[in-house]
């Protein structure tokens, strides 16, 4: 499965930018085109009717309907179905060229609000929130809106840090229908606003309500679970919890990396890196990297280490630049690089995941006062997470507020189970020169194993 | 944490609708999907009146799929709502029968969530997944909850060699049993899982086969024929659902001297985006007053086959006292009619399928004495047969199998303007709808039909052939005796066809 992915994701982005580059070489041509809009219908038709490969449910769904669509072009409902198969295809494979496909098919499906609705889905998918947000107003003046409508501009609110604004708008929505989707929603909000009780209660109705008919969101919301419950302190509920995720999608990506995070718990490095194989072959995402390096060092695998590194800095710019930025400047690697990266996010997702990259990067990069005004940012909504808590502190530290810093890391190491073991590392060196005393053993055993090992490397 | 949050956006892709998976939304959320209302006069052994209502949820439930197996939601507030007097005509519950599930597990350091081992009686040591329920009445809008049964067990789905009691000789190899007449009849589960109360009323909740039975692909195929490779097919058949079914006693809810109307909902809690600092973890206990209806049935079909894309999930979310004012132009107006060739006067203005869809209650004549029931066809694999006189209805009576038979059921209702109205015979849907039902059949039917003149019905347009869509019986007989529903396929022993 993993190389069939792995071809799958360049073979869907060249087939865009081949029809792309076709359709504008011989755009002047047809004269029926809009100019700001260089794909005929013919052309977005023969994108989207491309045959692809894969023989999985989801695959022969899309088969299904691309020969309605063949037998019909004119098949308005089935062109919206397949946009949506699309979306379900880069969401399972994390390759954004399915999004791409599937904006042809909004653009082919007209102009209602289900076209519309899919529209916005990608525009946000694609973080184009501002965008996003503006077609999910449209959609909930409309007669009856549906929970999509609502869900999409709390969204698109949410990551633009309008959390505020979004919480109404989720009211709304989970008003109108409890589900999977809504549930998940509104757990993420909960975590957001630092209630982990609350968001795991939440979680908990999501995966309840889940389907083996649909089977990608129902690993998603048992993995966000386990993530809550790992959070919680409770890893046996988190194990189970990755377990049901795995059995609804076999070695899905999200759950094998934080089935990882258990293993390197449970001091098995090993089985740690072979999760995260797994993981990064499906969906190449630079935290997922970044994890695996962490592990193979762990496991003294350092031709992994040095593989893993080199694809993580050719693509991981281009694959997730907030995590990217995180991850160079936890390295020290091109700060410069880094901070501009963070910023860049900021200007269009100015969450408070954003604003700690701001700060981070910063830092890195020796802007102690920038980091200072953008960890504010990032902690005022109070949210409750290890990363957040150990960049805080080392920021304070930097900053000379040893008495905040030392707080900060207090609070990072009560969650260390939450960070990458080279930040927990880290983490544990912070502490050390604070002159802290952390009581949980393993960060203690963390630190040493990286160290053993950075010795031997070296 | 970038991916995490991405990923929140995922949301279901809108799935066209066919029987059994009605509105998009809903579909996904099989627990709380409505597959089929069941409603009609009954007698006990001891000839006590009751009103039959039955509810059935999650569809196509693949037989011993594992091991995320199907169960109820604890989450999930099931309700049939019975309608008297005025109510009827208005759409407003009068009674409203509330069920509410717990799971519990015997062992939780396993990885085998359902059995530890063969299960001889329901919640022995070998059965580690547990569901019980409670069963609610509410009166009115305003009254509290009356408890009917507490505590009550589910049997444990059919999964094979672990539960050999629901299958023929006791062998988990053989396939399900086949419906019987006499209680003492039934299979070991069931029959420790039926309770009844002082008040008389009877309950039963757990896996049953799918009652349900037509070519459900031809139809949403557009094609009217029935016919090709692979035909007839019953698109429901070799699958289980989770069904409810209660005995109400007339007595309780004003005798036999009246038509009531029946429908049933599914609804999920109500929550609050941000908990009140100090209000307590967990919202209140799941009653109507703070749950959000997520769907909804009555009459079969009428969702999924009448209601256009766009307000099939709004007509999941509303009740039926809105139906006149939001739905009645697709009863009105049938885009089916038009679909079978039927002319502009046959598919428009359409009163007489109004009278029977709007509002969307399945109405019963409770005057009638109890309704003809249907057993099996195959009696070679022991199935009780059918009621002397039991027919797949049709509007004008009889049925493609019916020559030199009893004198078959015909619809003889006083419930909808232009049935012939005698209102003497015990009746099938839609005068109620009994199991066995062939509601695909007569639904087309009534729509070839125009019985806007009762005085002089009409067939303005007669089917290509008499059986309609060709599946004229389930896959596997049913129950006479309550609770009526046939027993659930075998995960070992069975088929689709």
């Amino acid at each position: 499965m993993p190389t069939v992915r792995r071809t799958l994701r360049p073979f869907c982005l060249c087939l865009f930018s081949l029809l792309l580059l076709l359709s504008l070489q011989t755009g002047q041509a047809k004269t029926e085109r809009d100019p700001s809009d260089p794909l005929s219908e013919t052309d977005r038709l023969a994108l989207i009717l491309a045959p692809q490969p894969g023989k999985d449910p989801l695959d022969r769904e899309l088969a299904r309907l691309q020969d309605k669509i063949r037998a019909n072009r004119a098949a308005k409902p089935q062109i919206l179905q397949l946009g949506w198969i699309f979306v379900s295809k880069a969401r399972m494979t994390g390759d954004p060229g399915y999004y791409k496909m599937a904006e042809e098919c909004a653009q082919l499906s007209g102009d209602e609000s289900a076209s519309l609705l899919l529209r916005g889905h990608i525009d946000h998918a694609l973080h184009r929130f501002a965008e996003a947000e503006a077609v999910a107003q449209r959609l909930v003046t409309e007669k009856n809106p549906g929970w999509q409508a609502y869900a999409l501009l709390g969204d698109a609110l949410m990551e633009q840090g309008k959390l505020t604004e979004a919480i109404p708008v989720y009211q709304r929505m989970i008003d109108l229908r409890p589900c999977l989707q809504t549930y998940a929603r509104v757990a993420h909000l909960r975590w957001l606003k630092g209630d982990l009780s609350g968001a795991e209660e939440l979680m908990r109705l999501a995966v309840e309500a889940g389907s083996s008919r649909d089977p990608e969101p129902a690993a998603w919301a048992y993995t966000r679970l386990a993530l809550y419950q790992l959070q919680a302190h409770e890893t046996k509920k988190a194990s189970w919890s990755v377990d049901r995720a795995l059995e609804f999608v076999k070695n899905y990506a999200a759950a094998m990396a934080l089935r990882s995070k258990l293993e390197v718990e449970r001091g098995q490095p090993a089985a740690a890196v072979d999760s995260l194989r797994i993981a990064v072959a499906q969906v190449p995402l630079p935290e997922y990297q970044w994890a695996l390096i962490d592990a193979a060092e762990l496991a003294g695998d350092h031709d992994l280490v040095a593989k893993t590194e080199q694809a993580l800095q050719t693509r991981g710019a281009s694959e997730d630049p907030r995590s990217f930025a995180l991850y160079l400047a936890s390295h020290q690697k091109d700060p410069a690089l880094a901070f501009r990266l963070a910023e860049e996010e900021l200007s269009t997702r100015r969450d408070v995941l954003s604003y700690d990259a701001v700060a981070w990067t910063a830092l890195a990069a020796g802007r102690v006062e920038e980091a200072s005004e953008n960890m504010k940012c990032a902690l005022a909504e109070g949210t409750s997470d290890a990363r957040l808590f150990y960049h805080a502190g080392k920021i304070a530290a930097a900053n000379g507020s040893k008495k905040e810093a030392i707080g900060w890391i207090k609070r990072a190491a009560g969650l260390q189970q939450m960070l990458l073991p080279s930040e927990k590392s880290d983490l544990a060196a912070q502490a050390s020169n604070l002159g802290v005393s952390l009581a949980a053993e393993s960060v203690q055993t963390t630190k040493l194993k990286m160290a053993q090992t950075a010795s031997r490397k070296r | 944490m970038a991916c995490a949050v991405a990923s929140l956006l995922a949301w279901p892709a809108p799935v066209h609708a066919s029987s059994h998976m009605d509105a998009p939304l809903i579909v996904l959320d099989p627990a709380a999907n409505t597959t089929d209302v069941y409603a009609f006069r009954s007698n006990d052994a001891n000839g006590a009146p009751y009103l039959t209502v039955a509810l059935a949820v999650y569809p196509f439930e693949e037989p011993g799929i594992g091991p995320n197996k199907y169960n109820f939601d604890d989450n999930v507030l099931y309700e049939i709502h019975v309608a008297t007097g005025a109510d009827v005509a208005a759409g407003v519950p009068t009674v409203s029968y509330g069920f509410k599930f717990i799971t519990s597990y015997k062992n939780t350091n396993t990885i085998l969530q359902s059995y530890l081992g063969r299960v001889d009686n329901v919640d022995d040591a070998h059965q580690n997944l547990t569901q019980r329920y409670t069963v609610t009445k509410t009166v009115g809008p305003s009254s509290a909850p009356v408890t009917l049964f507490s505590n009550v067990l589910v049997p444990p789905n059919n999964q094979g060699l672990l539960t050999p009691y629901y299958n023929q000789n006791d062998n988990g190899d053989r396939p399900a049993r086949e419906g019987v007449a006499l209680t003492g009849q039934l299979d070991r589960y069931t029959t420790q899982t039926i309770v009844s109360n002082p008040t008389g009323y009877q309950v039963f909740a757990g896996q049953r086969d799918d009652g349900f039975y037509a070519d459900i692909q031809s139809i949403f195929d557009l094609d009217f024929s029935f016919s090709g490779p692979n035909k007839p097919f019953d698109s429901q058949g070799g699958f289980n659902v989770h069904t409810i079914v209660l005995n109400i006693p007339l007595s309780d809810i004003g005798g036999t001297n009246q038509v009531v109307g029946v429908y049933a909902s599914t609804s999920r809690a109500k929550v609050q985006v941000l908990q009140n600092p100090g209000h307590g973890k967990q919202a209140k206990p799941m009653t109507s007053g703070n749950t959000v209806q997520v769907a909804r049935q009555g009459n079969p079909l009428f969702n999924e086959a009448f209601v256009a894309i766009k307000d099939k999930d709004l007509y999941g979310q509303t009740a039926p006292s809105t139906d006149t004012n939001t739905f009645k132009a697709y009863a009105l107006n049938p885009e089916l009619a038009a679909a079978l060739g039927l002319d502009a006067n046959h598919s428009t203005n359409r009163t007489d399928l109004a009278g029977i869809f709007i509002p969307d209650l399945i109405k019963v004549d409770l005057s009638t004495g109890p309704a003809r029931l249907a057993g099996g066809s195959n009696s070679n694999a022991g199935a009780a047969p059918n009621d002397a006189g039991f027919n797949r209805l049709g509007i004008f009576g009889g049925g493609p199998n019916q020559a030199g038979g009893p004198a078959p059921d015909v619809l003889h209702s006083t419930v909808q303007t232009g049935f012939l109205n005698n209102g003497t015979l015990p009746g099938g849907w839609p005068n109620g709808r009994r199991f066995g039902d062939d509601v695909v059949d007569i639904a087309v039917l009534a729509l070839l039909s125009d019985l806007r003149n009762p005085a002089s019905p009409t067939l303005a347009q007669a089917p290509a052939d008499p059986g309609i869509d060709k599946v004229d019986h389930n896959d596997i007989g049913y129950n006479k005796v309550f609770p009526y529903s046939a027993t659930p396929l075998n995960g070992r022993s069975h088929s689709h066809h």
